[in-house]
């Protein structure tokens, strides 16, 4: 490991070279012949690739570092990714329905097609970005199979497709399309949300009023630009009240299902396989239509709603007056480094990203593609990570998809989740669009009992490392390592098996083997004290039994803390 | 504490329990007395219901008075089947119950809780009303004044958890109550096996502790490791070995070290718990089958099987968390509550025949926490986040004074003496006050008690009096 750290941190000292010879060049009478910038090393493409994909492969890497060298990979990569067009869901899902529907169909069945999606695309999609982004914005603007939505796969699969769609582009339309999808209208009740009725004490649904300032847009307390809380006399400031909660409330009403042509909320109640995958329609007649109080800050353009305005322009006014709360950049882009890149960002890491999202070099508020970019780009995400906060947990279907990208995993049939009921959820406790609440599978600051809580830190995606979790994971790998792999036969045609030619090639050489299963799950970068354990146990199974030494490598380097640490 | 007990106590739960399993399992009685450690066993098991448990309608007052302002503040009595009638639980179907002492006046339960009515009759469940997070006695013009002192984001779903899970009011604090109680009470249970805080439902709040990490397992417990048997082939076993040394390896960062303590623990107590589990008797309450359990009565049916191995695993103090979700009831009401509260009635009475099977009935406190109260008033089909709510607790007749409501039953009214808006109601009785009853109970001592429930001294009444 010791040389692995040093081959990298040469990398990046050779670049500050070059960039210094360059700018110390241009007055010297002879200048010396210009040093050739290097490429990135393979640890270098794993690390950047694990955080900007489902998982990275030799071949990626390879390419990746093909791409140019360390001043301009990244960066063309990045161009390449943005340029992508967004794998769908929806269409897989809606090809499932039967027509015509039998009685008593099952719909909430097709959340297996919809999550058969979701596989094929982050497996084998050549949107990776889009998809890794996509998926950081289902676990902050949360939406579950789990609840309400259960027999609305169509609905949840646009939702992710939308997500998609908008993975690189204007926070505030995303904030407009979560706002009026009818996946969140069911998920956080604003759909069916009515006008106060006095004599009946009914007053508006405050949940999404709540929720989307709690957890989608600007969070509970005031927030410096490096997010951090910002803090008079010593005490963190409230960014809402219940009073502000209420005027969102109202905001929030008279929403239903599309009915083009249906001007009566009372005659819109009714889901159909067309409206739950198109925005909500707007019904003036259970909108709430006084003054409604909006957050109050410095530069806020609209403070309060006026009566009498319509649904839409309220909307609008509401909308951008979270958009434009300076909480959104710090709040968002935090959540967005810590999904991508490390659960510890430095505050000066988020400052320069919350600085873009504040405005990128087109001056443009909000655009995610430059926040991606910024993200992605900073020295603290290149740089050779040395402090023992760098990095993050991966959360367990981001082991799981990195395993199978590694290995090439696929069935005959093609599928991906076919074999198992539940899958992957059983397994991993996470499946796409399948969080138990709307605070996602884990929370942004959850923090483990020992050096972690007590140093103020966190490890949010320790939250799902149970003793039972990790458990449950390690045998599913073990299953997968030595039975579920191109050696055997006679497997059934939906089991999804991994690709171990290269591994059993070298099964009989330990040293080679460890290597090469090293090489397509760490990029090589393996600790000595790992590789000697593996080794040992590898060389404890006769080489006439090359598939348990070759599961033992598989599973004990996939299971491994080295493995399970994004870099 | 001092120091070296610390130090010691620091090794143990970061997975050196080499100690504590080689030892003879079965002489726990012996050697806690030389221990100096507790006398009996003694177990709390946290029931959370998440989402905010609308328990307005669990217990309903029945005199005429009280019962029409009730209807009246939830827009009027629900009709079966339509989501958008009134909220309040028509009073010809309450279950009736009759209290023992405070105000005497008649009560009822929501119909669908039947066992729960039943155990309440026969004195074995007590209700606390009116509670929720507080930091000191708050009273509605203090609210209105702007001048109480007030637990922070109020009417939050996580907040509200993380309030009655760490009781930290504006504190930062990293650990729960019941991790403050592990801390407290682990160095009186050495030989203990497993750790005090056991979860059947993933890592919560609630049992972070500073030094004795839970133990998390599934419903129907841990699974085994797939790869370290048989045991009779050699290379299984040292796979098991090769796993514990991977995870025993120095790491250079905070993650690595978090998660490789994880699994080292799931190694070395998967095979224990399992063994017990396997080894405890069926349960005629809450039978090995799991049709017509649901998820909660499975988990309370791990939980009833590892108490009766207590003394195999020589436990003497336990906390056990076991959770369900879906009660917050923003969105169709009148059609989901039902069987929410009918779930959460037969897996209290279940469980409790089960304790009374094992014969611990007066050894184990079941008790329930839900992230608030819900709003008295409608959102048209729903109810939306409040604050001070209805709680029960459940044991035996020498455990539990039970057959009482505890408290100050409020009046349900919209812009009565303790609603600050919309039938959001002013807790009476704070979660400080019902964690340091417990907490008492389980062994925590009065000097001891700020460190569980740091507002505790804000309130005149220390321990609420439910338990003996």
């Amino acid at each position: 490991m010791a040389r692995s750290i040093k081959i990298a941190q040469l990398a990046i000292a050779g670049f500050l070279v070059f960039v210094a010879g360059c700018s110390g060049g241009a007055g010297s009478s002879s200048p010396p012949p210009p040093v050739p910038p290097p490429p990135i090393s393979k640890i270098e493409a794993y690390r950047f690739l694990n955080q900007a994909t489902f998982g990275a492969t030799d071949a990626e890497a390879q390419r990746l570092i093909a791409l140019g060298d360390s001043t301009n990979s990244y960066s063309r990569w990045l161009d390449e990714q943005f340029a992508k067009a967004p794998s769908t869901q929806l269409p897989t899902v809606v090809a499932a329905v039967p027509n015509p529907i039998p009685a008593g169909f099952n719909i909430g069945s097709l959340h297996a097609q919809r999550v058969e999606a979701w596989f094929q695309n982050v497996l084998n999609g050549d949107d990776q970005l889009r998809q890794r982004v996509a998926f950081a914005l289902s676990e902050i603007m949360v939406v579950s199979q789990l609840g309400a939505l259960a027999n609305f796969p169509l609905s949840l699969a646009d939702y992710h497709d939308m997500l998609a769609r908008d993975a690189f582009g204007d926070y505030r339309k995303l904030m407009e399309d979560v706002t009026l999808h009818v996946s969140m209208g069911i998920y956080l009740s604003m759909l069916g949300n009515q006008k106060p009725n006095p004599a009946l004490n009914i007053r508006p649904d405050e949940n999404y009023a709540r929720e989307t300032m709690q957890l989608f847009s600007i969070g509970l307390v005031e927030l410096n630009v490096d997010g951090t809380p910002r803090l008079v006399n010593s005490q963190t400031v409230p960014t809402y009240d219940q009073s502000i909660i209420e005027g969102f409330a109202n905001v929030y009403t008279g929403w239903r299902y599309a009915y083009p042509g249906v001007t009566l909320f009372a005659n819109a109640g009714r889901a159909t396989l067309t409206n739950q995958v198109q925005p909500m329609q707007a019904y003036a007649d259970q909108h709430s239509t006084g003054t409604k109080k909006l957050l109050s800050y410095a530069g806020a353009a609209v403070t309060t709603i006026p009566a009498g305005q319509t649904p839409a322009q309220d909307l609008a006014n509401a909308l951008d007056n979270i958009f434009n709360h300076p909480n959104v950049g710090p709040f968002i882009s935090k959540q967005l480094i810590q999904k991508l890149v490390t659960s510890n960002p430095s505050p000066a890491y988020v400052a320069r990203v919350a600085g873009v999202f504040n405005s990128d070099s087109q001056g443009r508020r909000g655009n995610l593609q430059s926040v991606v970019r910024a993200i992605l780009l900073d020295s603290d995400a290149r740089s050779a990570p040395s402090a023992q906060t760098a990095g993050k947990i991966k959360e367990p279907l981001l082991r799981l998809t990195q395993l199978w990208r590694a290995y090439g995993a696929r069935a005959a049939s093609g599928k991906y989740t076919a074999t198992a009921p539940g899958f992957p959820s059983a397994t991993f406790a996470q499946g796409p669009l399948q969080s138990g609440s709307v605070f996602n599978f884990f929370s942004p600051f959850f923090a483990p009992t020992g050096e972690i809580a007590n140093q103020n830190l966190v490890a949010p995606e320790m939250q799902l490392a149970t003793e039972y979790n990790n458990t449950q994971i390690m045998n599913f790998f073990w299953a997968q390592a030595i039975a579920r792999t191109t050696a055997q036969t006679g497997l059934g045609a939906d089991v999804v098996v991994i690709n171990t030619t290269q591994e059993q090639a070298v099964a009989n050489d330990s040293e080679a083997l460890v290597n090469r299963v090293a090489d397509k799950l760490l990029g090589g970068q393996i600790s000595a004290e790992l590789k000697a354990s593996v080794k040992a146990q590898v060389n404890l199974t006769a080489t006439t039994v090359p598939n348990t030494r070759v599961a033992d490598a598989i599973y004990l380097i996939a299971t491994a803390p080295e493995f399970v640490l994004q870099r | 504490m001092n120091y070296n007990r610390r130090k010691f106590l620091r090794r143990v739960s970061a997975g050196g329990l080499a100690y504590a399993l080689s030892r003879t399992p079965g002489t726990v009685w012996g050697q806690m007395a030389g221990a100096g450690g507790f006398g009996e066993y003694r177990a709390l098991v946290c029931v959370f219901m998440f989402g905010g448990n609308d328990s307005w309608n669990m217990i309903v007052p029945r005199t005429t008075a009280e019962y029409n302002a009730y209807k009246s503040a939830r827009g009027g009595e629900q009709v079966v089947g339509v989501s958008t009638s009134g909220l309040a639980v028509p009073f010809a179907s309450l279950l009736p119950i009759d209290p023992i002492g405070t105000t005497g006046a008649p009560f009822g339960f929501h119909p669908s809780m039947i066992g729960v009515q039943q155990l309440f009759q026969t004195g074995k469940a007590a209700v606390v009303t009116n509670i929720g997070p507080l930091l000191a006695p708050t009273t509605k013009a203090a609210y209105a004044a702007g001048s109480a002192n007030l637990p922070p984001q109020l009417f939050s779903h996580n907040d509200q958890q993380d309030q009655w899970h760490s009781l930290r009011g504006r504190n930062v604090s990293k650990t729960g109550w019941a991790g403050r109680v592990a801390d407290l009470v682990t160095s009186q249970v050495p030989n203990q096996q497993l750790a005090v805080n056991l979860s059947l439902a993933g890592n919560s709040y609630f049992q972070a502790a500073d030094t004795v990490s839970p133990y998390v397992m599934g419903t129907n417990g841990p699974v085994a490791f797939a790869g370290f048997a048989p045991t009779t082939n050699a290379t299984n076993v040292a796979r098991r070995q090769t796993v514990e040394a991977i995870n025993n390896q120095t790491y250079g960062t905070i993650y690595e070290r978090a998660f490789a303590g994880v699994t080292k623990r799931a190694v070395a107590f998967a095979d224990v718990v399992n063994n017990a589990i396997n080894a405890a008797l069926p349960l005629v309450a809450l039978p090995n089958s799991n049709t017509g359990l649901s998820s909660l009565e499975q988990q309370l049916r791990t939980v009833a099987k590892l108490i009766s191995q207590r003394a195999t695993l020589s436990m003497t103090r336990q906390i056990f968390f076991v959770s369900v979700g879906g009660f917050d009831s923003h969105d169709d009401q009148n059609n989901d509550q039902p069987a929410l509260l009918a779930n959460i009635s037969s897996a209290l009475s279940r469980f409790y025949a089960a304790t009374e099977e094992l014969g611990v009935q007066n050894s184990v406190v079941t008790f329930t926490q839900s992230d608030f109260g819900r709003t008295l008033t409608s959102n048209g089909d729903g109810s939306d986040h409040a604050w001070g709510g209805q709680q029960l607790v459940v044991g035996g007749p020498t455990a539990l004074l039970g057959q009482r409501i505890y408290g100050t039953y409020p009046t349900l009214a919209i812009n009565g003496p303790d609603d600050v808006g919309g039938g959001r109601l002013i807790p009476t009785t704070s979660s400080d006050q019902y964690a340091a009853t417990l907490a008492k109970w389980f062994g925590v001592t009065d000097a001891q008690m700020p460190q569980v429930a740091p507002s505790i001294n804000n309130f005149t009444t220390k321990n609420l009096g439910f338990l003996v």
